[in-house]
């Protein structure tokens, strides 16, 4: 398929979601509330307080479809290509379906008694009513999604070990596993109602083998925050933790693909496991981005740069955007700023500053946008229109 | 006509000296050490290379799984690669126990037999033939080579290498070239052997 056509695709689907959505995609919307930690006057002077934002409120009946086990976005989520055309894209990683087993039943323990856990180790974090949990990589690398309920929602918690994308969904009354395709190396997930197709990044369906004709609409998300277990416990020292215990006898201490501790493998560099939809090579095609998307188009942001400047400002679908970086957990996240307010960092505290007040990097008084870690080829391959900054 | 009953007769008695050898194996201290030996480190080897022996969390621990049965032929990561219904861990190490232990055993049984006869053609003043004793080594190669992790071939992430359609299709088929190979090996190895010279 031809770079062409996917961007012309890209840009009718764009069309076709400003006309049908004036505001931020429901991934932003998804991503706006949970325990935001928002410090102003007084405030600013006390020690930076642990907070972070999970997300979303739990999926109401705005969603489309009403009728469908699971709740879809309000509006359409951008595809790089039509959806008949990324179905000629999945291919076979191995495994059959369910051959990578997800987690149905996930047990939980306290931060004291996950001793698997080393400082530097991965974890995706996500705070739901107070109550903040962390989902270990290593145990993820090995099934990909856990089926949870995080305050009373069902929800599905997804990472893809190819593109480095870990994702939350709401998944209604269903649940979802993995296919065993592919597509630009990335998780394809299914649900087990409708057996659609779902590819993990594009979170939108496509047709698939056991689902020809599927209504193509996108899920409800939500932010999972990729930080290193010693920051994420330092914020959160009541977290849970996944348990190795999950129902499958795996070996937690073996990632097929490499390591974070320290980045090794095919974590490190070089080549995709399999062809990938990225042409750009400006950057290592492993390289972290913060790439954020709303039905209009999307942005990204090279991780590294964002640490070092902590504060960068860009362009999405045609409207300002700020990105800030988080040194609690070395996460970013990124703002719509269409009035183009000034902000800028203060590094002694890791707060930002604007209007006069002080405010986490969380919680700016801008609406966010669904932002998550992705290997850039990932994100050029979905998103070959993107913006990108470093 | 009888150009090709002459090659099955060949043929018989190949077979037949490799058995009336591979007996001898078991009967001879020497090369029943050297069988043992090697299956056993072929083994080891082969579950390393597949990921079922590897370092793990620590601790001591049995885990069987619920519905061991019913999952133990259950494919996982690929063909030919089963789902773990066990977890053994014993200090630093722990084992994964599927159906690709028995694979393993088998392929690793096969691959001790080439050795054994190796060694008794190697101190048979009997024995002729050149290269063929070191058959069974080369023929062992394509089941390491299998072991294969979810989404591709560990061996590919090592060598740097881009999977394929036509390259996953070609893992597929290494555990039955090996088993093939290691056959065809013994074979060769054992017609060299003569059990009245040793």
């Amino acid at each position: 398929m031809g770079r062409l056509t996917r961007r012309g695709f890209l840009g009718a689907a764009g069309v076709t979601a400003l006309a049908g959505c004036t505001e931020l995609s429901t991934s932003s919307a998804g991503d706006a509330g949970g325990d935001s930690g928002r410090a102003t006057g007084t405030d600013a002077t006390a020690a930076c307080p642990s907070a972070v934002t999970d997300g979303s409120p739990p999926p109401g009946s705005a969603s489309v479809g009403s009728g469908d086990p699971f709740p879809t976005a309000e509006a359409q989520l951008p595809l790089p290509m039509s959806p008949s055309a990324l179905r000629e894209e999945a291919r076979s990683g191995g495994p059959p379906k369910d051959g990578i087993p997800s987690i149905d039943e996930p047990q939980f323990v306290g931060a004291d008694d996950a001793p698997f856990l080393s400082d530097r180790d991965v974890v995706f974090g996500v705070v739901r009513d107070g109550v903040a949990t962390a989902y270990p990589q290593r145990i993820l690398a090995s099934h990909e999604i856990v089926n949870d309920t995080l305050a009373g929602t069902p929800v599905a918690v997804t990472y893809c070990p190819l593109t480095g994308t870990a994702m939350g969904f709401y998944r209604g009354s269903t649940t979802f596993g993995v296919s065993g395709r592919l597509i630009n190396n990335n998780l394809v997930m299914y649900d087990r109602a409708t057996e659609t197709w779902w590819p993990q990044i594009l979170a939108t369906a496509i047709p698939g083998r056991w689902n020809e004709n599927p209504d193509v609409r996108s899920l409800r998300e939500f932010r999972l925050v990729w930080a290193r277990w010693h920051d994420w416990r330092t914020q959160h020292p009541d977290t849970r933790v996944l348990s190795t215990e999950t129902g499958y006898a795996r070996n937690y201490n073996s990632d097929p693909y490499g390591s974070y501790t320290p980045l090794s493998g095919y974590y490190e560099g070089g080549p995709t496991m399999f062809p990938d939809l990225s042409d750009d090579d400006r950057f290592d095609e492993k390289a972290v981005v913060m790439g954020a998307r709303t039905p209009e188009g999307a942005a990204a942001f090279r991780k590294r740069s964002l640490r070092e400047q902590g504060l960068m400002t860009g362009e999405l679908a045609g409207t300002s955007i700020v990105a800030v970086h988080d040194p609690r957990y070395d996460t970013g996240y990124v703002y719509q700023n269409p009035a183009e307010r000034s902000f800028s960092v203060d590094a002694d505290c890791g707060r930002v500053l604007g209007d006069g007040e002080r405010y986490a990097p969380d919680s700016l008084p801008l609406a966010r946008v669904y932002t998550f870690d992705a290997m850039w080829f990932a994100w050029d391959g979905y998103y070959p229109d993107s913006t990108v900054y470093e | 006509m009888s150009q090709t009953s002459g090659r099955l007769d060949g043929l018989g008695r190949a077979l037949s000296r490799t058995r009336e050898a591979t007996l001898l194996t078991v009967r001879r201290r020497d090369a029943a050490a050297v069988f043992l030996a090697t299956t056993l480190a072929y083994l080891l080897a082969y579950l390393w290379a597949i990921g079922h022996l590897a370092p793990g969390l620590g601790g001591f621990e049995l885990l069987v799984v619920d519905g061991a049965l019913a999952q133990f032929l259950q494919q996982a990561r690929g063909p030919l690669a089963f789902r773990p219904v066990a977890r053994v861990s014993v200090g630093p190490l722990t084992y994964l126990f599927s159906l690709n232990t028995a694979i393993g055993a088998v392929i690793a049984g096969l691959v001790g037999l080439n050795l054994a006869l190796s060694y008794l053609a190697y101190t048979s003043p009997a024995a002729c033939g050149i290269g063929s004793q070191s058959a069974g080594l080369f023929a062992s190669l394509p089941a390491l080579l299998s072991g294969s992790a979810c989404c591709g071939p560990v061996i590919l992430i090592v060598l740097g290498i881009q999977a394929s359609g036509v390259l996953l299709s070609a893992f597929q088929f290494l555990l039955p070239v090996a088993v093939l190979a290691l056959l065809g090996s013994l074979v060769l190895v054992g017609r060299q052997v003569s059990v009245q010279a040793v």
